[in-house]
């Protein structure tokens, strides 16, 4: 076992092997703790998680140190390391290739379990504590054996190798490389955390008693990093990959919007049990989807079963991540069939006109949502699996499935911030949604006046105005009244979450009605004309490092500064990566792609232009999404000074 | 404050509403003028994959395969014979259905549009079941006195209600 | 799922639709296959061959439908792709065994996506003396539906065509198929 591969490569493994061993231990501690109730044990629980933490640094920083000392010996070395990579994307590289992904989610889930630990540090003896600690260590202990096993990254490679290709061009081309990936794990990984504690309700049958409220902050940090990760994402392919779109419907990217959709009606309907201690089962099951999601979506994108631009090599983890699948599925249905109906609140809604009305509703939507994006996602496997035969379902699918139900979102977006609890009069209805109902008129008069066309885009352009009038109402009524502090807290963070997601919405109803895209040939010295500006070649520019040769055609629009799209070629990979060059203005960008082939004296480029109308609009919403996120993290109301600002989540401000 | 000298009665309802529907059908119906060859090309390309590069989009993809769609599909855009859809049948007819992003609505393809409007009518059942059920625990509708005070005492606090 | 929350009994029952539901997911993705690879069928097999009106590398004259009344292999060819590369001695022993059968076979290779200059020292380098055709815009390929090079494809006297090859070539394979295709089809 440690034969060949020298000093990282048992080391890497030694510190996997303890994970492993940590981890059932964890677990068995953890599950005995529960079962005996004996204090002595449930002292122990800390010491594993700590001790699993501690394995999962070290095997990272072992492959670490063995990727920036360029240990050739091992397989994963020679498959992404070069020594010709700068070492910020060498520091990346790591997490370049199917290997050193899973290794990062050891990490990062065992930082989740010590994290949880310590928050929990008093309640060790606790049964739903144990329990949901038991699940953690359970999921560690899979995922330590996935990376000793299948997906060992550190495997010894053939030798006399003395250098490797680097990481795949695309991840060596910025900096984004080290911030997306690990922001998109922790918000998958971070899931797990609500997970683990709503089984260990469902094993206890204590669901009633706010664990639901505590954990509610653990799935809105996961939440966020996951929304920051996509965005941050779709910005890296629009900015940076020249894939000129923002979102392809890609598996991979289908893949992490399924637990974000769960995840985003869980943090909704969760606001109705506190309320109204009603939903316990509706929300367990969307805990409980969010998490199976994530981890069917590794699978669909690490198992090489379905076709994706971004998707990993074909591995041998296939097959451990089904039946990890189909473990977790088959065990939370069971609990919830075999529990369901003790956990059963009662309680009643009085009408379908109310808070809590509007959010069931706003939950069916995300279910069909959800249901639709699986649908599609999976759906060349049914048909490969019943005809052999293969189809694609592609982007324009989702956007004509995806459309009705953003619009009817948005339709919620606008009357559900104003409705109450239990019910509403048509009256009060008509007091509140009167202003941000003329916002919606206002929003539709603007866009028919500059020129927009088409009822799908005016109607999503009308109802982002309402939408945007009935959060700005909140956030107004709330500074008007607590100053600043009407800023923070969940329902006024919520409502600046709605208006970045409004945001998004109506800057890509804009980008993908109007955007027009234009082929041009310059030529140095002649101006060509698209759709009001003038685009003129300057020179064409060529870069040569070690690792690539860069062509630039400098471009300069409407005479002003130049606008550098180029083509680079990865002599090492043998690849070409087309950069594209931005003009990003308030009404819209332009966006240049240099097309192949390039010569350098021609003094001739061929370039495509696309007019993308609001476009920038998609990250100023994101990063309110952000901002709204941290603002709805903060607790609402004043805290005892006692307690610290970190822990303790609805200990205080329940209800 | 009664209701006649309010600005949010029925009336101003009415007219926004009718105001709304008037500049969507006029926005809606105007003719956006004539599309372009590059908008046309670009509208068919959307539609058809990629047939070696792992799902993309002919609009998208720089694989030499996507190059030479797109360049038939320029061509056929150009010669004006036929219309986009006819493009994308021609272009089917040579590659097979796995260059269409657009599932087939026959046969056992149509599964993946029916599903989602089944879904829907299945989520709507659902919730109508649960309002009604719900309802039935409900002791009647309250009375106009009730709704009123009701509706000061949520004026008053309409800052809290959302926070809680 | 919603109905989870009924009084009744449901949960039980739901859970159980649910698990049905997903069982059956299980089942397609436990039967999935890795990536489907290289698919040799084409919507144009049987059917009449699409036209093919072109030049030569000699910038002679070339019309698939004058070829009627022979077999025709048509073979699509980059010079920097390193399968056709590979398979090109395949085709070389093609083309001589056809001279020895009666209603030889007639092979061409259509150029994709190259240029004419990097086709000539190729073949000059590698040999090879049948005609070489022009498709420089990638019509004759996207008219046949060709993914990606190298591709072969057989056109029977009649103007049908009879077999696509995707990939690269292996040892016979050529030969085989096309002493198959002349007694399924007459020659």
């Amino acid at each position: 076992m440690f034969a060949a591969g020298g000093v990282s490569s048992s080391l890497g493994r030694a510190f996997l092997l303890v994970g492993i061993i940590g981890s059932l231990f964890g677990a068995l501690a953890s599950i005995s703790s529960a079962r005996s109730r004996d204090r002595t044990v449930a002292r122990l629980i800390p010491r594993f998680s700590v001790l699993i933490f501690a394995a999962a640094i070290g095997a990272f920083a072992t492959m670490e140190y063995a990727m920036i000392t360029r240990d050739f010996s091992m397989a994963y070395v020679q498959k992404v390391g070069s020594t010709a990579t700068p070492a910020l994307y060498n520091f990346a590289a790591v997490w370049s290739a199917l290997e050193g992904s899973i290794l990062m989610w050891v990490l990062i889930l065992a930082g989740y379990t010590v994290a949880v630990c310590f928050w929990l540090r008093k309640k060790m003896d606790d049964v739903l504590t144990n329990w949901a600690m038991g699940v953690m260590f359970i999921v560690s202990t899979f995922f330590f054996l996935l990376s000793f096993g299948p997906a060992n990254p550190f495997a010894a490679g053939a030798p006399g190798v003395f250098d490797g290709p680097g990481p795949n061009p695309l991840l060596q081309n910025h900096i984004l490389v080290l911030f997306h990936p690990p922001l998109l794990y922790l918000g998958y990984v971070g899931v797990t955390v609500p997970f683990a504690f709503a089984i260990g309700a469902l094993v206890t049958g204590r669901v009633g008693e706010g664990w639901l409220l505590a954990t509610r902050r653990w799935t809105l940090f996961a939440w966020g990093f996951l929304t920051f990760g996509i965005i941050l994402g779709s910005w890296w392919s629009y900015e940076v990959l020249g894939w000129s779109g923002v979102w392809a419907w890609d598996p991979v990217e289908n893949a992490s919007l399924l637990p974000w959709i769960t995840a985003t009606a869980y943090i909704h309907s969760v606001l109705v049990q506190e309320r109204r201690g009603m939903l316990r089962v509706w929300n367990l099951s969307l805990l409980v989807s969010t998490f199976s999601l994530t981890i069917l979506g590794t699978f669909l994108t690490r198992s090489g079963v379905l076709n994706s631009v971004h998707a990993f090599s074909e591995s041998a983890i296939g097959p451990w991540l089904l039946a990890f699948f189909a473990i977790i599925v088959i065990v939370s249905i069971g609990l919830i069939g075999w529990r369901g109906d003790r956990l059963h609140a009662p309680g009643s809604i009085d009408s379908v006109v109310s808070r809590e009305g509007a959010f069931l509703i706003n939950n069916v939507l995300f279910a069909i949502f959800a249901f639709v994006v699986l649908l599609g996602t999976v759906f060349p496997l049914v048909i490969e699996a019943l005809q052999s035969r293969s189809i694609v379902v592609g982007a324009p699918f989702f956007d004509q499935l995806v459309a009705p139900i953003g619009i009817a979102l948005l339709t919620l977006m606008a009357i559900a911030p104003v409705l109450p609890w239990r019910r509403a009069s048509g009256e009060l209805l008509s007091t509140r949604l009167f202003w941000p109902a003329w916002c919606g008129i206002g929003a539709l008069a603007l866009s028919v006046l500059v020129g927009a066309t088409g009822f799908m885009p005016l109607l999503t352009f009308a109802l982002g105005g309402f939408a945007s009038g009935s959060a700005l109402r909140q956030v107004v009524l709330a500074t008007r009244r607590q100053g600043l502090r009407g800023f923070v807290g969940r329902a006024n963070g919520g409502m600046i979450v709605h208006i970045g997601v409004i945001l998004i919405a109506v800057a890509l109803a804009a980008s993908n009605s109007f955007t027009h895209s234009q082929e041009l040939f310059l030529k140095t010295g002649t101006p060509a004309y698209f759709s009001g500006h003038s685009f003129e070649l300057i020179k064409i520019v060529e870069e040569t490092t070690d690792r690539a040769i860069s062509v630039k055609a400098l471009i300069s629009i409407d005479g002003g500064k130049a606008y550098a799209p180029a083509i680079t070629k990865y002599t090492k990979v043998g690849m070409n990566i087309g950069t594209p060059s931005v003009r990003t203005g308030i009404r819209g960008d332009i966006y240049l792609t240099l097309e192949p082939p390039v010569k350098q004296d021609s003094g001739e480029a061929h370039i495509k232009v696309f007019i993308k109308p609001l476009l920038v609009w998609l990250w100023i919403g994101g990063f309110l999404m952000a901002l709204g996120t941290l603002l709805a993290a903060f607790p609402g109301r004043r805290r005892k000074p006692t307690d610290a600002t970190s822990a303790l989540i609805g200990s205080n401000d329940v209800g | 404050m009664s209701k006649s000298t309010k600005l949010n009665n029925k009336y101003s309802w009415i007219f926004m509403a009718a105001f709304a529907s008037a500049l969507l059908i006029f926005g809606g119906l105007r003719d956006s003028g004539p599309r372009s060859q590059q908008d046309r090309i670009d509208a068919i390309t959307m539609r058809l994959a990629c047939p070696t590069c792992q799902g993309e989009s002919v609009y998208v993809s720089r694989a030499s395969a996507a190059e030479a769609i797109r360049a038939e599909v320029a061509r056929q855009v150009g010669s004006g014979l036929r219309t986009d859809d006819e493009t994308i049948a021609y272009i089917e007819q040579r590659f097979g259905g796995q260059v269409l992003l657009l599932p087939r609505s026959s046969g056992i393809d149509s599964l993946v549009w029916a599903l989602p409007i089944a879904a829907l009518i299945c989520g709507a059942a659902a919730l109508g079941v649960v309002f009604r059920k719900w309802r039935t625990a409900d002791d009647g509708a309250a009375s106009a006195e009730d709704s009123a005070l009701v509706e000061a005492a949520m004026a008053s606090t309409n800052v809290t209600d959302a926070n809680t | 799922m919603l109905g989870e929350k009924k009084a009744k009994p449901v949960a039980p029952i739901a859970a159980t639709v649910v698990g049905i539901v997903l069982v059956s997911l299980l089942w397609v993705l436990v039967s999935a296959k890795p990536n489907p690879s290289d698919n040799a069928d084409s919507p144009l097999l049987g059917q009449p061959a699409p036209a093919v009106v072109t030049t030569t590398l000699e910038d002679k004259p070339f019309d698939l439908s004058r070829r009627k009344g022979s077999w025709v292999v048509l073979n699509f060819f980059n010079s920097t792709c390193v399968p056709c590369r590979i398979e090109h001695p395949l085709l070389l022993a093609f083309a001589q065994n056809q001279l020895s059968t009666d209603n030889p076979a007639e092979l061409y290779t259509v150029i994709n996506d190259d240029s004419d200059g990097a086709v000539a020292a190729f073949f000059a380098e590698n040999k090879g003396d049948w005609q070489k055709i022009r498709d420089n815009d990638g019509t004759i390929a996207v008219a046949f539906g060709v993914a990606k090079v190298p591709e072969t494809w057989i056109i029977d006297p009649n103007g049908y065509v009879r077999l696509r090859i995707a990939g690269q070539l292996s040892e016979g394979l050529l030969d085989e198929q096309m002493s198959i295709l002349k007694v399924q089809f007459g020659s």
